[in-house]
């Protein structure tokens, strides 16, 4: 006798989350969807990005009075140091750019198993025409 | 047995199941909200190039023998290239290796503020071309096959239409948007007329994750709530758990965005659909995907609300390849690649493909 596993009562359940799932999701994406609904959105992320603008110039005039580096004044330190990472990037890839591409073809793998596979067709083609 | 008894015991097991199911809730759920994040990407791999935001990975091979063609994976820039490699058994990556491929990924790290103005010039004529010298490099081999996902599609696009003379072998597109005309509310939110997407880049340099995020999960506003009471009923089902928090892991660490980067996306592919319309200008080379005549897979997934199916389906047509193929899958944007649906449907075809066309 084959043993049945056992009926899971809470199949409908999920049922009715997939259900409430679809439908909000349906009626959200209706409501999102329309042009009104875009343009208040915007409009308060417009007011948002102005409030933070403000704020900005209000904590960066108040650093630079008490004499301290200001957030732009760091990104600014941090962007010469990315500058010369990147000049040091430029550098190495010409160097590589000059040593010609089909140097490396031909020395094979530098690590690692052999490139010697074949697809299961090309072995199945292979098999056929060795009983041949 | 009388049928009342069979009726009985069919209560007393359905009574039984619901007892040690709401007991194993009880228990598992305080070890799941006490649980640190669950760990990620863990096939074994080398970093062999990083730089700034760019990561470039070579992964250990887990086969005796490896095809010819080196496969280098490019990461969306919104979100971590985990997604690839998310736990063993769920990893794209693992399969692919198994399957003898020599894999490589670029992913992405938060941009710096000083990194703020990155352009699609930087990926697609920098990052990208550097990492597939890297690549033949690392591989000794000259051909190198390319796997796009999402926006990692159409940078890789870009890169291919802008380097026509690229040793790329192969390549593959994964739900990449194309006519972003048809990014459905997308279009509607960052309609021009009200999205003032100058003042967005001008105010915060680097657009928050949260933003990001946002922008996705307001698609499918239902869906975490209806992912945390499904969490919750299957608590005692380790696998669903475990699977659901490798996913709620990826979605919850979505990154932030460079604002040029942003600025270029939204007025030259959102607003102009400058790609549909090989208008688009990179670098100083005009962007036309009729140049591209590598072999080309794009795989599409049909309920994919993030990139629709309208929105890649030209790709196909556009590109000057001869060889090429469209796959069409059920499933969602994320689904696609990764989770159950995409070990039963979308790896292995994209096995039998790439691995054709891999010697």
């Amino acid at each position: 006798m084959s043993k049945e596993s056992p009926p899971d009562p809470a199949a409908n359940f999920r049922e009715m989350v997939t259900k409430w799932e679809r439908g909000f999701d349906s009626l959200a994406n209706q409501v999102m969807g329309t042009e009104g609904y875009s343009r208040s959105m915007n409009q308060m992320q417009d007011l948002q990005l102005g409030m933070q603008s403000m704020f900005k110039e209000f904590m960066t005039q108040n650093l630079t009075n008490a004499n301290m580096p200001t957030r732009d004044d760091l990104v600014r330190l941090a962007e010469s140091v990315g500058d010369l990472d990147r000049r040091m990037a430029r550098i190495e890839s010409l160097l590589e750019a000059m040593v010609p591409s089909n140097a490396a073809v031909g020395s094979g793998p530098r690590k690692g198993p052999p490139r010697t596979k074949k697809p299961p067709s090309a072995k199945a083609k292979g098999s056929k025409d060795g009983k041949k | 047995m009388s049928d009342a008894s069979a009726s009985q015991d069919g209560l007393r097991q359905r009574a039984q199941g619901m007892i040690e199911r709401a007991i194993q809730r009880n228990i598992k759920g305080l070890e799941f909200i006490t649980a640190p994040k669950p760990p990620v990407g863990l096939t074994p791999k080398d970093v062999i190039y990083e730089r700034g935001t760019l990561r470039l990975y070579h992964y250990h091979a887990q086969s005796d023998e490896v095809y010819r063609v080196p496969v280098l994976l490019v990461m969306a820039t919104t979100n971590k290239a985990f997604v690839f490699d998310l736990a063993p058994g769920q990893s794209m990556v693992e399969f692919l290796l198994q399957k003898g491929f020599d894999v490589f990924v670029i992913d992405w790290e938060a941009p710096t503020p000083e990194e703020r103005g990155l352009t699609l010039e930087d990926y697609t004529q920098d990052f990208i071309p550097n990492c597939v010298r890297k690549v033949q490099q690392e591989s000794g081999e000259l051909d190198v096959s390319v796997i796009g996902y999402c926006m990692g599609g159409a940078l890789s696009l870009i890169y291919a239409a802008t380097h026509t003379e690229a040793p790329l072998k192969n390549l593959v597109c994964l739900t990449t948007p194309v006519d972003w005309h048809k990014m459905g509310l997308n279009n509607v939110w960052q309609d021009q007329r009200y999205f003032d997407v100058d003042r967005l880049v001008d105010t915060l340099g680097i657009i928050p994750a949260d933003f990001v995020a946002q922008g996705f999960e307001m698609q499918r506003p239902a869906q975490k709530l209806a992912g945390q009471v499904r969490v919750w009923e299957q608590m005692w089902n380790d696998e669903y758990v475990k699977s659901y928090r490798v996913f709620d892991r990826w979605g919850n660490e979505t990154l932030p965005l460079a604002g040029e980067y942003m600025r270029q996306t939204t007025k030259e592919l959102i607003w102009d659909n400058k790609l549909f319309t090989s208008e688009l200008v990179v670098g100083g080379k005009q962007v036309k995907l009729a140049s591209i005549t590598a072999p080309m897979l794009t795989v599409v997934a049909e309920h994919d609300h993030l990139v629709p199916y309208e929105c890649s389906k030209p790709l196909l047509e556009m590109v000057g390849s001869t060889d090429k193929e469209e796959i069409l899958l059920k499933g969602g944007h994320v689904s696609l690649i990764a989770g159950p649906n995409a070990v039963r449907r979308m790896w292995p075809r994209l096995d039998a493909w790439l691995g054709e066309r891999s010697i």
